[in-house]
């Protein structure tokens, strides 16, 4: 497998303090990666950097063997990154259908992006039922399936996924997983998961990256990690 | 009684695409424009200029105003607004900027087009008249191609994907950013959408009331009522903002005749109180 993502060295800061202190990690073809680590561990900031909404000031960032750290936010998303933010972020005002549209913006073949269209609703179905409704009267679930919805409709190769099952309820949390296995495994997308939920992030991914104030502690395949004593007191919350 | 609300629909509309353009600028930018009503001013003149003076067909002139004004606003917003908003992190930069912009284009306008008063030949001669409703061509004309305009406007910002792209930066502008939006080059298109749109009523309206270098003021004032009355931000919400000030001002100008020139002293009191209850307009939410 080739790398389809690497970060070498990569520093951040915000106002002086960093965030990130030289952090590299890689994403795979075909991968889904978990970025695991208690808040503030810079794993947000990991994302941010590659989608271009935060510069970097050290290191670099590549994608297909290509520096993607000086690039604007638009360009990035043209080469097949796509990103779900964390809080979801739905247009509010807009409807689910419009929302989806949006995640199109930089294609401009409408008869793709209608087939995108279609396969993005049968995979949410919920979609399909709340089409016309503004997004930001839908449910967290709903909005969060709307927004991996939305990141799809760009036919992203990487999808950078920042908390998803963050505030959302435990059973929707296990459809969300499920939806991104697929996404992984059936439309081939690699995937970078960022999650506090530990544990569901390691059963989904192959390989993770723990974090702790802006370095990476500890990297390796997911299984394994899941049995890892120290994984498992510090971020799985178990009683060794 | 049908007199006056066919005066206040035909106020209303112009009023209403004064107040879009106003509210575009500030749902996408968060900048309160002073230099509204002075962009107004501004394509009345340029209007005055290619129909009163050079003869050239009316629709042309309009049209001519509307782009000068989209190149000015688009002008303005990349090296004025865009750079002070990358800089400063205080909103109030952008509140001094404009009020700048705005004496600054006072300042050519009289320049270059004087202090005079200034007028150009009626674009439709005749009156129509029925048992009701008296109206000169001239203002039906104008009226009707107002709201042409507002809905143009909106069919754009609701269907086509610049105006998808622009409702979308003005609700949430990271996630705009994440789907591929080019925030730099939208926040021009919606500055300059913006003033062509004060640019397009300033050129209509000369043919009724002309155009002098000292009102771009009060049109801004009468802008930012009815954005005020509508929500800041919110189509809808400068539509209705747009017609009720026009309803209020023919109402008013009907009932309180006789008191003298009341009618704007008791429109600003009953906003006083309106926003006192109501501090957020009408449709108090960012752009739908």
């Amino acid at each position: 497998m080739t790398d389809l993502l690497t970060l070498t060295d990569v520093e951040l800061y915000y106002d002086h303090v960093y965030a990130l202190k030289g952090v590299s990690l890689s994403v795979r073809e075909g991968e889904t990666v978990a970025l695991i680590g208690a808040n503030g561990a810079g794993k947000s900031s990991i994302l941010r950097a590659i989608t271009g909404l935060k510069k970097i000031s050290k290191g670099e960032i590549r994608y297909r063997g290509q520096r993607i750290d000086n690039l604007p936010s638009d360009e990035i998303v043209r080469l097949g990154i796509s990103m779900v933010p964390e809080g979801r972020r739905v247009f509010p005002y807009m409807s689910v259908r419009d929302n989806l549209l949006m995640g199109a913006f930089t294609r401009t073949d409408k008869a793709e992006i209608n087939r995108t269209l279609e396969l993005v609703l049968a995979r949410f179905p919920r979609l399909k039922e709340r089409y016309s409704q503004a997004a930001g009267t839908m449910s967290g679930g709903e909005q969060q399936m709307l927004v991996i919805g939305r990141a799809l409709m760009s036919k992203p190769k990487l999808l950078l996924l920042d908390e998803p099952s963050l505030g959302i309820a435990p059973k929707v949390v296990q459809d969300i997983a499920r939806s991104i296995v697929s996404i992984n495994r059936d439309d081939k997308v690699s995937v970078l998961l960022v999650e506090q939920n530990s544990r569901m992030a390691l059963r989904i991914s192959q390989r993770a990256y723990a974090l702790s104030t802006g370095n990476v502690v500890l990297s390796g395949d997911s299984s394994d990690l899941l049995n890892d004593e120290r994984v498992q007191k510090v971020y799985l919350g178990a009683e060794v | 009684m049908e007199q006056v609300i066919i005066n206040g629909l035909y106020l209303g509309a112009q009023y209403a695409l004064i107040a879009l353009g106003l509210t575009l600028i500030f749902a996408l930018m968060n900048v309160l424009n002073f230099a509204h009503g002075q962009m107004y001013v501004l394509g009345g003149f340029i209007t005055y200029v290619i129909y009163g003076q050079l003869g050239l067909p009316f629709p042309l002139a309009v049209i001519c105003s509307g782009l000068t004004l989209a190149a000015v606003g688009s002008v303005i917003e990349r090296f004025l607004f865009a750079p002070v908003i990358k800089r400063s992190a205080r909103e109030e930069s952008t509140m001094l900027l404009a009020a700048a912009v705005a004496f600054f284009l006072d300042a050519i306008i009289l320049l270059l087009f004087g202090e005079k008063q200034r007028g150009v030949p009626k674009i439709i001669n005749g009156v129509f008249v029925s048992d009701s409703i008296v109206m000169p061509y001239d203002r039906i004309v104008v009226g009707v191609v107002a709201m042409a305009m507002i809905v143009a406007f909106m069919l754009y910002m609701q269907y086509s994907k610049p105006g998808r792209a622009m409702r979308a930066l003005a609700q949430d502008r990271t996630a705009a950013q994440l789907m591929g939006v080019n925030v730099d080059r939208y926040s021009t298109i919606g500055f300059a959408l913006g003033a062509m749109l004060a640019g397009l009523v300033g050129g209509l309206l000369v043919s009724i009331t002309g155009v002098n270098s000292g009102i771009g003021g009060s049109i801004s004032i009468k802008a930012f009522l009815m954005v005020m009355i509508g929500g800041a931000g919110v189509v809808g919400g400068a539509i209705a903002g747009g017609f009720i000030l026009g309803m209020m001002e023919s109402v008013g100008l009907t009932l309180l005749r006789n008191f003298g020139d009341v009618t704007y002293l008791v429109i600003f009191a009953l906003l006083m109180i309106f926003l006192s209850i109501r501090p957020h307009g009408l449709m108090g939410k960012p752009w739908g």
